[in-house]
């Protein structure tokens, strides 16, 4: 037996050593990483153990003029089942089947599909919703939602628009207004394992979400449903492709009703209001129909105005002095300018006229004359000056560009078609928003439906400011152009809609549609009310009338007959007493 | 042998302190493999208790054979440590050139028949080893001191050692540690072994230096040399080699000064693969903290104390090279053991004795364990 040596015993204790150096080492190694490293250690590790789940903000709502909710919020639940916490597989899928109206195998067969979460159903009505969660089922997950809810259904369908799966605006103010109108997703912060699935326990950190702020519109729905009804009439009345009508406060640009028969449902917008079966139709086919559908006329697309551009003509005629309402012309019927031959829609002739008759009887032979005048300069100064040539600004996605001739192309024949509205082309927003510049006094206006912004609890945070208004017609030649437009219906080509009691300006307008071989027409009429101090402004456009197709005959008693109601409702009294007196 | 029974007799001392210490680990061991597995054996099996039960279970049998081997006078181990080392050289000839190694994710490590594996071959091993080289160096004590000698040893070992690291890295690193360290304790010199640590050291603080290089020369497999990176920056390497290690320093961070608490860790939940394995060292920080971390480090320090303090007053060199090995043996795999799991050295599979889960390891400690208190059963009690 050899014995344990002194010497075995002092290397047993350098082996000792050795390992109490190589604890002290990781021992300091590890008070490096749990105390100094700790702080980045456990953010990295949070942030792989925590899972966002968002909560869904309300969008804000949208009110017409007269505080009516036009654009609202529906909570919906989605009812989902987490597979790992359910612990009653059959009464829950007993439950849910009964509640959600649903086959109670399908049910069943979902509730035991390992997955970390299986939804049941989605956009089920909170009621529902707020039944299934009393019943207080383990691994049953509720959550709400909210769906974009229209009142009005298709009122006014083109200028509100519609929002898509995330909420998110898609055409209309809903875009325009997206960030005034999103809210701020709150959150749910849960901790999960390495699959992804919720840990019951865990404490959960949670973000209310922010709604959205309301938006206060000029739009008011009572004008809108009376317009429209209005507009649908005479749609049908004359078998048009559609009539837009717009109706305007000229002083401001505040805009009381935007029409384009036919409108389209905001609670089912993906759904053609044509009745044409789809069946048929590529994805392709069917999202160029819904993109027609969706199409607002009145901004998105240009036409030649035809009779009622002679407003602008008159008044930059008049401004630049080169011509006066008693000058004479003489109307043959036609007018020859360069090698063309332009004829009047008289064929006959209007004979001998001031160009105040001129303008009543909507005489071509006198604008092309007041056109050639003016000269091309003077014509393309005052497109210009007027804003023809920029985008009105409406707050409305989309709005399209005046195409006009180029300066340097335009020659007297040119000259001579613009002069009374053809050969050029504007949408009729812009056309309204001219004319309301020229008759209230000479100040440009940006037309709007916004007003006002407001937090979801009604507080006021921003009175939208749609600029100042520039001058671009003399406060005389406006005057004269309100008094010119009133004779026009008073006793020109407008007299349809002379309304008892109010003292109405418009024009009138039948243009011809390209290709002119056609005999496609847009009747229109523009008009206002009262014809000395203009409230309200009205367009009127009806898009390919059959049978009698002049704006004066069929589209002028439209916009009597809306001011005949709005008028009154606007507080704008008849002035039969004063009249009587007289 | 008569002489013998009678010192037996007359000695009343037992090592209780390496008895508890080897208790406390054990138990403390089964609260941790049970805290680190309940969820994903839930979720795998669903039975929570899974490793809890085969854990426990081989406990038992570990537990039966530990003081069976204790009982038995350690000086009858010397004449069966030819055999030993015989059958354990077989055994892995056989686990790695026959069908009855059975291979788990590309490594064979397992001994058993066709689908029922029964054992990880390294373990015995390691007992065989220890036994074999305190028999070895007893026989040869009077010339342990030669180099030849010193060679020789490591020669008759080297077939096993080979063997083992075929496809078990760090249990073959830990066996060499073992020979190197009773060949230390049993010679007078000193100089050899420390130019050879010295070597050692330097070699490893080279490919850390010089890695760059070594890749572009091909001198370390591709596989060994992405483990040097890994350990370098595991950050950069989260996804593929750095993920388990990452995963753990993510636990290790998270734990702090006093830890989440016992069951609190959320790294277990299937973020460290496998957490009941080898990287249960990282939990146990994560739940218990730093604090919790360096008591379960003392523990081990006391065990080893504990071999020391046996080891020098075991009746002869034989105890005192058995004891040594086993020494040897535990404190090599706790520090790789933590040292992989803080990331102070590259990665490689080794598991924490004692507590991490694994059936055969637990019952051949035991058996080492039986061993040790089979020697302090035989201590002089000189007063």
């Amino acid at each position: 037996m050899v014995p344990n040596y002194t010497y075995h015993r002092f290397k047993i204790l350098v082996v000792f050593a050795v390992c109490l150096a190589g604890f002290g080492i990781l021992a300091a190694r590890l008070g490096y990483l749990m105390l100094f490293q700790s702080a980045h250690y456990t953010a990295l590790a949070e942030e792989l153990h925590e899972r966002e789940r968002s909560i869904k903000a309300a969008r804000g709502r949208i009110y017409d003029a007269n505080g009516v909710v036009i654009a609202d919020n529906r909570t919906v639940c989605t009812v989902s089942v987490i597979h790992s916490q359910v612990k009653d597989a059959g009464e829950v899928a007993a439950v849910l089947s009964e509640k959600l109206g649903l086959d109670r195998e399908t049910v069943q067969k979902k509730v035991e599909k390992v997955s970390s979460r299986e939804i049941i159903k989605s956009n089920v009505d909170k009621s529902v919703g707020d039944d299934i969660r009393a019943c207080d089922l383990a691994g049953v997950k509720v959550d709400e939602d909210y769906k974009r809810y229209y009142p009005f259904g298709s009122l006014a369908s083109k200028v509100l628009g519609f929002t898509g799966g995330d909420n998110q605006g898609i055409i209309g103010l809903e875009v325009i207004y997206e960030e005034y109108l999103k809210g701020q997703d709150g959150m749910i912060l849960t901790q999960t394992d390495a699959r992804g699935v919720e840990i019951d326990a865990a404490a959960e950190g949670r973000v209310e979400p922010v709604e959205g702020n309301s938006l206060y519109l000029s739009l008011d729905m009572n004008i809108q449903k009376f317009v429209e009804q209005e507009a649908k009439k005479v749609m049908e009345q004359k078998n048009a492709k559609q009539v837009s009508v717009i109706v305007m406060n000229p002083k401001n640009g505040e805009i009381l009703a935007m029409v384009n028969v036919p409108e389209f449902d905001l609670n089912d917008p993906f759904t053609l209001n044509t009745g044409v079966d789809t069946a048929g139709l590529s994805e392709q086919e069917l999202q160029d129909l819904r993109n027609r559908m969706w199409r607002n006329s009145c901004i998105n697309d240009t036409y030649e105005p035809g009779s009622t551009f002679k407003i602008i003509t008159s008044a930059a005629g008049l401004e630049e002095g080169v011509v006066t309402l008693d000058d004479t012309f003489s109307c043959p019927g036609y007018r020859v300018v360069e090698d063309r031959r332009i004829h009047c829609h008289k064929v006959a002739g209007h004979g001998a006229e001031t160009f105040l008759q001129g303008v009543m009887n909507s005489c071509n032979p006198v604008f092309i004359e007041v056109g050639l005048r003016l000269g091309t300069a003077n014509m393309c100064r005052y497109f210009r000056q007027f804003g023809l040539l920029d985008r009105t600004g409406i707050d409305l996605p989309g709005e399209a560009s005046t195409i006009m001739h180029k300066e340097e192309n335009m020659g007297e024949v040119e000259l001579a078609t613009v002069s009374f509205g053809q050969s050029f082309q504007i949408t009729p927003i812009q056309l309204i928003t001219t004319a309301s510049s020229i008759i209230n006094g000479g100040v440009r206006v940006t037309p709007h439906f916004a007003v006002e912004v407001r937090s979801s609890d009604g507080t006021a945070i921003e009175k939208l400011d749609w600029g100042g208004g520039k001058r671009i017609l003399s406060e005389e030649t406006s005057e004269t152009m309100r008094y010119v437009l009133e004779q026009v219906v008073a006793e020109g080509t407008g007299h349809r809609a002379y309304l008892e009691g109010y003292r109405i300006g418009g024009k009138t307008a039948t243009s011809e549609k390209l290709p002119r071989s056609e005999n496609r027409y847009i009747a229109s009429f523009l008009g206002f009310a009262p014809a000395d101090d203009p409230q309200v402004i009205a367009l009127i456009t009806i898009d390919e009338p059959e049978g009698i197709y002049y704006g004066g005959t069929i589209a002028a008693p439209v916009v009597a007959g809306i001011f005949d109601n709005i008028l009154p409702y606007l507080g704008i009294e008849r002035e039969e007493a004063a009249q009587e007196a007289e | 042998m008569a002489d013998r029974k009678k010192t037996q007799r007359q000695m009343k001392y037992f090592d209780y302190s390496l008895l508890a210490v080897i208790v406390f680990l054990c138990c403390f061991g089964l609260i941790m493999v049970y805290s680190s597995s309940s969820y994903a054996a839930q979720l795998k099996s669903g039975d929570s208790l899974l490793y809890l039960k085969k854990q426990g279970g081989a406990l038992l049998i570990g537990f039966v054979v530990m003081i069976v081997v204790a009982r038995i006078d350690y000086h009858n181990y010397a004449k069966v440590a030819v055999l030993g080392y015989v059958l354990a050289l077989i055994l892995m000839v056989l686990v790695n050139f026959t069908p009855l190694g059975i291979e788990y994710n590309g490594k064979k490590r397992w001994f058993g028949f066709g689908e029922t594996s029964l054992f990880q071959a390294a373990e015995p091993v390691k007992v065989a080893l220890i036994l074999s080289m305190a028999s070895m160096v007893n026989r040869f004590s009077k010339k342990i001191d030669l180099w030849r000698l010193q060679i020789l040893l490591l020669v008759i070992q080297a077939p096993l050692i080979f063997l083992v690291t075929d496809n078990n890295l760090s249990s073959g690193i830990i066996l060499l540690g073992i020979v190197f360290l009773m060949i230390f304790v049993a010679s007078r010199k000193k100089l050899r072994f420390f130019l050879a640590v010295a070597l050692v050291v330097g070699a490893a603080a080279a490919v850390t230096v010089f890695s760059d290089q070594i890749i572009e020369l091909k001198l370390l497999k591709e596989y060994q040399m992405e483990r040097i990176l890994v350990w370098k920056d595991p950050t950069q390497y989260a996804l593929e080699g750095g993920h388990q290690v990452l995963q753990g320093l993510y636990a290790i961070g998270s734990g702090g000064l006093f830890g989440k608490g016992l069951g609190e860790s959320m790294q277990k939940l299937g973020f460290v693969p496998e957490a009941q394995n080898d990287m249960v060292f990282s939990i146990i920080c994560e739940e218990l903290g730093l604090f919790g971390a360096v008591c379960v480090i003392l523990l081990f320090l006391f065990m080893i104390w504990r071999f020391v303090v046996i080891a020098n007053n075991a009746p002869d060199l034989f105890g005192a090279m058995l004891v040594v090995g086993i020494m040897a043996h535990i404190a090599l795999q706790v520090i790789l053991n933590v040292a992989v799991v803080t990331n102070t050295i590259p990665n490689t599979g080794i598991t924490l004795p004692f507590i991490s889960y694994g059936g055969t390891s637990v019952v051949f400690l035991m058996v080492e364990m039986g061993a040790a208190l089979s020697v302090s059963a035989r201590i002089k009690f000189e007063r």
